[in-house]
């Protein structure tokens, strides 16, 4: 049976097909352009999307999680939410079942603490995208430089206050003013998201933290996350499509 | 009948027994047409972004409901409180300021109550026969209350808005108490609701306008409110002062802690919402929650203007009830 799991996210929407128990394709669209392809006569219909039929898929086995998941209606899909999904996500990616599962979005940060693979707590950052990968985008524009390669520092680092995603910015334009080197800007952005997630991943010690989201690619903020938690951080395969990858799962359950 | 404003509870025995009529400021700005309105009005007229909703929708409550004079708690409330009143005394309206000694200290409380009843020009037993009168109607409300929790035919809508209005009745007692005996008698001939998730909402009450809606919507019903409840008085003594000093918000949070633990554990409760308002100190008191209460499922909500849940929010919630429906699936099977 081939099932799909969406994640519509804030700027992305995700996608995971799996045959079976068998990950087929992942796909990730800008949530502009997905919307665009897929708005047909006052709803959103995904059988629009040219890779379901290239890859063969029926459009009845699907589930879906994110903010645009009750606008993508799809006759007989489940809708979970984000914290059902990333942790049904992570403990397939990982194998793991006791760990504290940190997603690192765009605008969220979710912190689950999951015991024999189930979820028992959790916690969100709260109206504010300060230490978000939003944060970290919104810097490396003003740097001139991809995420990426603002991700790959880490000596050095400047101290930066503000972790407002906007404010952010201007500070980071005085520290240039003021000719402080690109690389210790970068390591100082790294450094204040890693001290923003700390008192939120603290919530549930773990050994283990599975670090998913976009913010995973980012090395310096998990060099900096591991040290200030003394854990181990473990990032599974698809980071970005962990919580796509739980609604494909869950889809699999619903239709079973 | 002249009314007079008020800033949160206060002994409104003194108000009802001069003949007034105490207006709560919170009601008036949160059941308006258009509550967002009023906050507006207050940040055109300066007042800051990063205060809290309630203040500055009283500040347009105030203004718009044309009161004289306004009790208003500059001691056991928040600090804002007092900068409001200073404020509106330059439009014209007298602040009476109404103190709760934060160590509970009796004559200190006492002398509060006087000062108040040689303001409204009437004396101290007046306010204690009033008491009597207005105990009728808290007994009902405390029926509301149970019928909440024990034999669940009320909402936790119809709880909270009960409830929150016993600090000014709807300023007319007695139009009050035939709303609630009304109430009582349609809510006595339902049956009731499926036990669902069992909530407890702590912390000051909500300017969001639809969250009791929205968590019924996701099978989960508000069964205790905490605050509201504080609101009726639910303490067996006659004595006006002591009530007034075992009523938990004005004072330290850990009266407030033991209040919570004794409901949470009578009423059978699945998990906690903790209000909290942004820009308010009470935000703080989310660290003592989660310390005290450290057993319980707790979902910390903020909310800033008033209105309906904002997306995260409602996310939030949602995952907050679909984590607790999974645990009692999990303690059933």
């Amino acid at each position: 049976m081939k099932t799909l799991g969406i994640d519509v996210g804030s700027r992305y929407v995700k996608l995971a097909g799996f045959d079976g128990d068998e990950l087929l394709f992942t796909d990730k669209l800008d949530s502009i352009a997905f919307y665009t392809l897929c708005r047909h006569a006052g709803k959103v219909d995904i059988s629009r999307l040219p890779v379901l039929s290239e890859k063969g898929f029926v459009r009845e086995r699907v589930a879906s999680t994110g903010y645009g998941r009750y606008n993508v209606k799809i006759e007989g899909s489940a809708v979970i939410s984000e914290i059902k999904a990333h942790a049904l996500g992570a403990v397939r990616q990982t194998g793991l079942s006791d760990f504290t599962l940190l997603d690192l979005g765009g605008q969220d940060t979710k912190v689950v603490r999951i015991r024999n693979g189930e979820v028992d707590d959790f916690v969100m950052n709260d109206k504010c995208a300060a230490g978000s990968g939003r944060y970290l985008e919104n810097i490396a524009t003003i740097l001139g430089i991809t995420p990426e390669e603002l991700g790959r520092h880490t000596a050095k680092p400047l101290q930066l206050s503000a972790t407002c995603a906007i404010f952010g910015e201007s500070e980071v334009i005085g520290a240039v003013a003021e000719g402080a080197e690109i690389v210790h800007i970068c390591a100082g952005a790294n450094l204040s998201v890693a001290q923003r997630l700390v008192p939120l991943a603290r919530r549930y010690a773990s050994e283990k933290y599975v670090v998913t989201g976009g913010v995973a690619y980012n090395g310096g903020v998990l060099k900096f996350l591991g040290e200030k938690l003394g854990a181990e951080l473990v990032v599974p395969r698809y980071p970005i499509f962990n919580g796509a990858i739980g609604c494909a799962l869950e889809a699999a359950v619903v239709h079973a | 009948m002249r009314r007079i404003g008020i800033t949160t509870t206060i002994p409104a025995e003194f108000i009802f027994a001069a003949g007034m009529a105490p207006v709560d400021l919170n009601n008036i700005f949160i059941v308006d047409a258009a509550p967002a309105g009023m906050l507006e009005r207050a940040e055109r007229d300066g007042l800051p972004r990063a205060v809290c909703g309630w203040i500055k929708g009283m500040y347009g409550a105030a203004l718009a409901a044309g009161v004289e004079s306004i009790i208003a708690v500059s001691d056991g409330d928040c600090s804002h409180t007092r900068s409001l009143i200073e404020i509106l005394e330059m439009e014209g309206v007298t602040p009476v300021p109404f103190a709760y000694p934060y160590d509970r200290d009796y004559a200190l409380l006492k002398r509060q109550m006087e000062k108040l009843a040689a303001y409204l020009n009437i004396g101290f037993t007046d306010a204690e026969e009033m008491m009597k009168r207005m105990d009728v109607i808290r007994k009902k409300l405390h029926r509301i209350d149970e019928m909440t929790w024990r034999e669940n035919t009320v909402t936790g809508m119809e709880n909270h808005l009960y409830l929150v209005s016993a600090s000014d009745m709807d300023g007319d007692m007695d139009r009050f108490g035939r709303k609630v005996d009304a109430f009582l008698a349609e809510a006595a001939a339902r049956e009731p609701f499926p036990r669902g998730i069992r909530l407890a909402y702590i912390g000051v009450p909500p300017i969001f306008t639809d969250i009791y809606q929205f968590l019924e919507s996701r099978g989960a019903r508000v069964v205790f409110n905490e605050v509201q409840r504080q609101f009726t008085f639910p303490f067996d003594t006659t004595d006006l002062v002591e009530r007034y000093r075992r009523y938990t918000y004005p004072y330290d949070v850990f009266s407030r802690v033991h209040d919570i633990e004794a409901e949470l554990a009578r009423r059978d409760i699945d998990g906690v919402i903790h209000y909290v308002q942004s820009f308010c100190h009470h935000q703080m008191e989310d660290v003592v929650f989660r310390k005290h209460l450290a057993g319980i499922p707790l979902l910390t909500v903020e909310g800033d203007a008033p209105g309906p849940l904002d997306a995260r929010t409602r996310l939030r919630i949602e995952s907050f009830c679909e984590m607790l429906g999974g645990r009692r699936r999990k303690t059933a099977s």
